[in-house]
This record gives C-alpha cells, structure tokens and sequence, in this order.
C-alpha cells in the first residue's frame, strides 16, 4: 500500500475511535454526567478529527469540523452551557460528522449538503449566541479553505535558534563522567513482580566494572524472616562512560518497585555526589564474590534469588528506553482468521494424532503419551489465546444504537431514552459482526412497534418518555443480550387475527400466549397495520430468528400487555468451535451441542407411549416429552428402531420445551472445530454445520431446534424451516 | 550545518496517523533518528530516558498537553535547551504566543508541506546538509 494512502486509513481507524469517544462524551453530557475533562476530551476528538482531515485534504470534514470546533471551544469556556438543547444540537453535528468522515472513507453520495449546512448554520448561531438563521444562500460556510503553509497571519514571531554542536551535547548535558555511584534499593515486593536483583546487577556490569556493596541494614532477625519479600539494598560503583540513561534503561522493569539513586562518581575528589545513605553493614566486594558471601551469610530462601542462575526474564530485557509502551496493536482481521483457522486445523490434526496413536499403542510409551499430553493442552491454549483476540467487547454494537434511536424518535416523534448494560461483555469479532443488523432492526421494532406515543403513554399514566433498555452478559457459556422496552407490549389479539387472516394458524386453534407472541416470527408476519418507513423495509422479525439462529443463536419474546416486551438473544461465544457430544446414528456419527443436552438416559419400554398415529412419547420423571427418532428425522432410516436399544438425549430449547432425541450409542464428549457445511457442501435440513473427526471422517453437527421444530407441522410457533431457508 | 541524520527527533502527537504523517515528512527530509510518544507525559519521559536534540509536539493531548511539555523541559536542566517546534491549527494565535513565553523554537500549522517542515526546522538548526 502506498505509505501515504496507509497513514490514511490509520487516520480513518483514529477516526471510529474519535466518534466513539464524541458521542459517548456528549451522551454524558446529556445524562448530566459529564464535567469540564468531558468537554475537553469532546473538544480533542473534534480537533483531532479535523486537524487528520486537514492533512489529507478532506475538505469538507475540515469545514463542518471546523464550525464544530469552534462551538466547543465556546462550550469549553463556558460560554455556552454543556447541557441541554446545546448538547442535542451537538449529537446531531456528531451524527453529521460521523457521516461525512464515512463519505471521506468510502466515497459514495456523501451527506446530503443541505443537511449538514444546516446542522453546520445551527452551530455557527450556537457558537455567536443568536437564533439559528438559514444557511448562506450558496451554502458556502463562514470558513475559507483551509490548507495553510505559511503561518499565522499577523503574528510577529521570530524562530529560536538553537546551536547543535553534534553530536557530544545528546547524551546528558554533562560532560561523561567518569563513574557512577548507584543506589539500588528494592522494594519488599521485587521479587514477586518477576524483577530479579542479581540479573539486575549483572545487567549492570555489562556497562562497566562494578563495585557492588550490600547493605544488610534491612535484613530482620531469622525468626521474622519473610523469604518471598526483598530485604537487602546495594550500592554499585560502576566505572566506565556510559550514560545515565543506559543505567536508567537497566533498571527500567524495576523502576517502579525500587528507590533508585544514580550520581556520578568523581574519583579524582574520591568522593560521590550521593548523600551517605545508611552505612553498608557488609565489607565491599566484587559482584561475584557477593554472591559467594551472602550464600554463606545468608539464609537460603533470601539468596536463592540474589545468586540464582536462571536465564534472564524475558520481562527484565532492556528494550529501547524511548519506545512508549504499546497496549494495543492493530492487526489485519484476515491475518487473525488465518490463524485460526489453522488453530482449528492443528486442533482436529492434533485428535487425530492421538486417536493415531492409541490405535497404533504408541499410546503405551510413556514418553509419547505424555508428549501427546502437552500437545494438547498447548493446543487447547493456543486455541484460548487465538479466540480471546478475536473477542471483542458487545460496545461496539451497543454504541451505535443511541444514534439509531435518536432518528428514529425524531422520525415517530417519540421520545426515548436508551439504558445499555454490559457494554464491556466479550464476544467473537463475527458474532458482533452480524450481530449489528437483527439488534439494529429490533431496536428499531422496539421504537416504533413496541413504544406509545408521548400522548398515549401519558393517557395510560406512564412518563412520556420511553425506555429502551440493551443489556449483554455471560451466562453459561453463551452471551445472552436483551432489547427490552417499556411500551404497549404485544397486543396478542391483533397478531392473532393477523394470523388468522394469513391462513397461518386455524381460527379456533388455542395457543398460549407464549405461542401468539411467537407467531411474530412467522416468516412474513408483519403487525405494523401500514408499512412504516422505519420497520417496513421488507425485514420481518422470521428474518431477525433466521440471522440470530445462522450465528447458532436463539430468540425469544416475553411480553405484558401495557408494560412491554423483552426480546431475548442468546449467542454462543465463538463460532469456531463446539463441545459437542459424539453419538452414532443409522451408522452415522453425529455431535449435538452439549449446551442443549440436559441430560442422557437409557430409555425403559415402559416409559414410553404412543402419541396419534406417529408421534411417541417418553415418560421422564412424571412428565412427558415427545420422543424423536434422530435417523428417521434426518431421512436415514425409514422405520423407528426399538427405542430399548437406544440412548436418548434430553435436549432443551431456547424458550424452554424439552424434547427426547433418540440416538443409537454415545461416543463421548468432544470439542470439536466447526465448518460451515453450507460453504462447503450445501444447507441440510436440521444439520448447523460439520467438524472434522480425530480419525478424519467428517461427522455432521445437529441443529437441535431445527430437529425438534420439524416435528410440528405446520409450525403453530413460527420456527423458521430450514428447507425454505436453503 | 547539521546533518538530518544526526538529529534526533521526538513527535509527541496523541494521534498516531498525525505521528506517522509527521515521521514519514522528516524521513524524506533525511532524517532518520525519530521516536515518538502519544502524549507529553510519554514525551516527557522518553526524553528524560533518552534525550534529542528536537521536540515536534502537538497542542491538544491528554495528560500533558504540548504547553505543559514545552514548560517541563524548559525547567528539566539535563534537557532544557531541547529544540522544540508546536504543531498548531490554524486560527492559534494565542497558543504560539503563549508558547512564545515558555521559550518555543518554532511552530508549524497544520496541515502542512515537507517544505514547509523543513524550513521550520532550518529555522530553528540552520540550513540542513
């Protein structure tokens, strides 16, 4: 890539950051939460964004950031209060500017002109304390272009000269010193933070000769002797040129857990610029024979560290003492998904190797068992470590969506406000991907279908303004996120007349609740009485279900007439891998997910009952849950085995019905690497995807839901069917 | 006259593509002893480690802002006489006088050339071989 066009994407990068950081600074603000640093940390991001637009000539983006600037700037003084009607204004700039940096990137339409001069108008009369007047008839803003090389109009300013006399005035102003006198007392918990007071001074001899005395004033009697905390101190004379700062470098993983004293040493005046520090109780001594000294002196525990020779640490190597400390790196997204996909390689190539193994008894030498061993729980780890990077905070989503709502009010003229919780919950990058369109879409729904109007929410005596609540959090594995809202909730006599009128459900058919507010996801059911621009875009909720359940995910509604609905997702955390249980089926090997076994059992013949012409069911602990033939359901075998012979897996589904999955043995437990069949092979009816064996064979992974739900026809509760999907 | 490849150079810019944009005009300067810092707490710190002989620092960042770094190696004795140019947006007159006062070298308005870069800091060394 062109260096310059690679500055340039750094700068659109910065540019997701500085938004990010804009709107959450002025949501604060909103909330009455933010203080004079959250203005300034909105003024810089704005600054930033325009100062970066500015270099690569984005024009536009400098002028509106520019117009932005300047009414923060008045913001910053105090000039114009950080609150109210000025910080709504300012959430809409946000909005402006995140659109126009967008066009900056992709290119495209761009925003549309008169909106943001319009927006741009609104914040100049802000910024001059007068009532917003139209923009300028050619729309030009008050701000000329911007490049600028030449300076400062009108400033008399004179350049400072300084003299370089390379390059002997670099390495500290003082002429090189003869020697130094080092100070170096560890803290008590040195040693704990993997610093290493012997490696230290070895480090330190490398400069020069050393002259190390030990200072046992610190030392306490024996009996109260903590091994594990640092109890000695050291004064090095260190002769030779080198400079401070290589001193400092040696010391700089130590830096905040010991004192450190560096003076130069005049040897010709024989005396060191150090104030005397506490007499040194032990004679002086090379640094080798210190060793050698305090083993004798000392008790075991204490020295151990001092004379250890271990290799350094690799925390303790110097690194360049001018490099700032990296937190982050930005890594190529394709660069991260090859690894792991070769992780998920090296996962399934390593199972196989050790079911090789046994197979071959290789397994019964100790050494390649153990080795094995290792392999996979280094394997296991590399796996962790591959997906924690992939791991992503839900925010990144969550922080989209106060700008979605904010349109969408101003569109229904609604008033919403919008509660997020668990914005720091971690999931895969992918999940959060594809994430984004079904929760943008149930917001939306909840905005414009589940929340009353100001008027109507005041009629039935609740604050005009509505809430909408997001919440993600872990739970057992999964993340499991939450659109709730405080609206009308479903009107469950509507959708069932809509049903009905749809020829989706019987007239006098008798659904619970549960499964009315379930037809919603019906493919095709839409409760709005008229498109609205806002949910009408031709996606349904089935369309939502079918997103939610491509992730490996499920949905599901509970809702209270006058009092609201709660959407409620559940995602698994990556999609790369599965703990699966192996089972054999009609001679098939297949894996269920072990999120939805609850439990296996060997079922009793009589247990079991006849249920209509084909239906069984398995009596349970005093309850009965219908019975289903996995090889008959996946077309494999026509005619019921003799349940007796079997094994049954007690599943359960997202919104809580149980279901018996009879299976012919159970293999094991595994986890095992997924791969999508559908990119490979093609969509199966009541299959989510495939995995590669540890003896190589490729086994399919069930779809537990689409399994059960194929076992209704037609569906009352509006699973989607993955036939019609395919 | 001094050589680009015998000065060091701090940019001290919280942004990090203004940081690589100001690198990338002194690399085709000739210039190639660069390290930079993200604020000027960072800025500060790395030049106490490790002195240059030229500060390239933006106003507007956390922590430490470019004024406060320009004061704090203006009292820092080992590095005081540090050659320092501000980076500035356009309409900052107060800032560069401020800056004045606290001893600044030069500055340099954003957006800027290699030329003018440059020159800005022939203004500040002498003409450059």
């Amino acid at each position: 890539m062109d260096p310059m066009e690679s500055i340039k994407a750094t700068f659109f990068l910065e540019c997701e950051e500085l938004l990010g950081d804009l709107e959450a600074g002025l949501m604060a603000l909103e909330n009455g939460e933010g203080d004079d640093e959250t203005v300034n940390a909105i003024f810089r991001a704005v600054h930033s964004v325009k100062g970066g637009a500015g270099a690569f000539g984005l024009d536009d983006l400098v002028r509106f950031a520019h117009v932005f600037e300047t009414a923060l700037d008045r913001m910053r003084s105090g000039q114009i209060a950080a609150a109210g009607d000025a910080v709504k204004l300012m959430l809409r700039a946000a909005d402006v500017l995140a659109d126009l940096v967008q066009t900056a990137r992709d290119g495209g339409p761009g925003v549309e002109q008169q909106r943001s001069m319009a927006i741009a108008a609104e914040l100049e009369a802000l910024s001059e304390g007068r009532d917003p007047a139209p923009a300028n008839a050619d729309g030009e803003l008050a701000i000329d272009t911007v490049p600028d090389d030449a300076g400062i109009d009108g400033l008399d300013f004179t350049p400072q000269t300084v003299s370089l006399d390379l390059p002997a005035d670099l390495e500290a102003a003082a002429p090189a010193p003869v020697g130094w006198r080092i100070r170096f007392r560890p803290n008590t918990d040195l040693y704990a933070k993997a610093n290493d007071a012997a490696f230290l001074l070895r480090e330190l001899e490398g400069l020069g000769e050393c002259q190390v005395t030990p200072d046992l004033s610190g030392l306490p009697a024996f009996d109260d002797l903590d091994p594990e905390v640092s109890h000695l101190a050291w004064e090095i004379e260190l002769s030779g040129e080198c400079s401070e700062a290589a001193i400092r470098e040696v010391f700089e993983f130590a830096e905040g857990d010991c004192e450190l004293e560096i003076a130069q040493l005049d040897h010709h005046a024989g005396s060191a610029a150090l104030p005397p520090g506490p007499d040194p109780a032990g004679p002086e001594i090379s640094l080798s024979d210190a060793n050698a000294e305090l083993m004798a002196e000392l008790p075991g525990p204490v020295a151990a560290p001092v004379a250890s020779d271990k290799p350094a640490k690799p925390q303790a190597q110097p690194a360049s003492a001018t490099a700032p400390a990296q937190a982050t790196i930005r890594v190529e997204l394709d660069r991260v998904d090859r690894l792991i996909d070769l992780v998920g390689e090296l996962v399934i190539n390593q199972a196989m190797l050790a079911q090789r193994a046994s197979e071959s008894d290789l397994g019964r030498s100790n050494g390649v068992s153990m080795a094995l061993d290792d392999l996979e729980q280094l394997t296991r780890e590399i796996q962790d470590s591959c997906m924690a990077i992939r791991a992503q905070p839900v925010k990144s989503v969550f922080q989209r969506m106060p700008r979605l709502l904010r349109e969408i009010a101003a569109m229904t003229g609604k008033q919403v406000r919008l509660v997020t919780e668990g914005e720091g919950t971690e999931v895969d990058k992918t999940v959060i991907e594809r994430l984004t369109e079904p929760l943008t879409h149930m917001v939306r729904n909840a905005v414009d279908h589940g929340l009353e109007t100001p008027g109507e929410r005041k009629g039935a005596g609740k604050p005009e303004e509505g809430t909408v609540r997001l919440s993600a959090v872990h739970r057992s594995g999964r993340i499991v996120i939450e659109v709730a809202d405080d609206g009308r909730g479903i009107n469950r006599e509507r959708v069932r007349q809509k049903a009905v009128d749809r020829g989706l459900i019987d007239a006098s058919a008798a659904l619970s609740d549960e499964e009315v507010d379930n037809l919603i996801f019906h493919p095709g059911f839409s409760t709005a009485d008229q498109v609205s621009d806002i949910s009408g875009r031709g996606v349904g909720m089935d369309v939502v279900k079918r997103s939610i359940q491509a992730l490996g995910g499920r949905i599901s509604i509970s809702s209270r007439p006058g009092e609201g609905s709660v959407f409620t997702l559940s995602l698994p955390l990556t999609l790369a891998v599965l703990d699966g249980m192996v089972v054999t089926c009609a001679g098939e090997t297949l894996v269920a997910p072990l999120t939805a076994i609850v439990e296996t059992l060997k079922p009793r013949p009589e247990d079991l009952e006849k249920f209509g012409p084909q239906g069984r069911l398995l009596k349970v602990r005093d309850t009965y849950v219908p019975l289903i033939d996995v090889g008959v359901r996946l077309g494999w075998r026509t005619s019921g085995t003799d349940p007796a012979q079997c094994v049954v897996l007690l599943v359960e589904t997202e919104s809580g019905g149980r279901a018996a999955l009879l299976v012919d043995a159970i293999q094991g437990q595994r986890q095992v690497v997924i791969k999508s069949l559908e990119a490979n092979y093609q969509r199966v009816d009541g299959v989510a995807a495939a995995t590669i064996l540890g003896d190589g064979r490729v086994a399919l992974i069930l779809d537990i839901d689409a399994v059960i739900s194929s076992r209704r026809a037609p569906p009352p509760t509006g699973q989607a069917s993955l036939a019609k999907a395919s | 006259m001094p050589a680009a490849k015998d000065i060091r150079v701090l940019v001290v810019d919280d942004q990090m593509s203004i940081r690589l944009l100001v690198r990338a005009g002194l690399q085709q300067i000739g210039f190639t002893d660069i390290v930079d810092a993200p604020d000027g707490e960072a800025g500060l710190k790395a030049l106490l480690d490790r002195p240059a002989h030229l500060v390239i620092s933006d106003y507007n960042m956390p922590k430490l802002d470019g004024l406060g770094l320009l004061r704090a190696i203006r009292s820092h004795e080992p590095i005081r006489k540090t050659g320092f140019i501000m980076l500035t947006g356009r309409a900052d007159t107060d800032l560069v006088q401020r800056a004045v006062q606290f001893g600044v070298n030069n500055y340099l308005v954003k957006p800027f050339t290699v030329a003018t870069l440059k020159a800005k800091i022939e203004g500040v060394f002498g003409p450059l071989t």
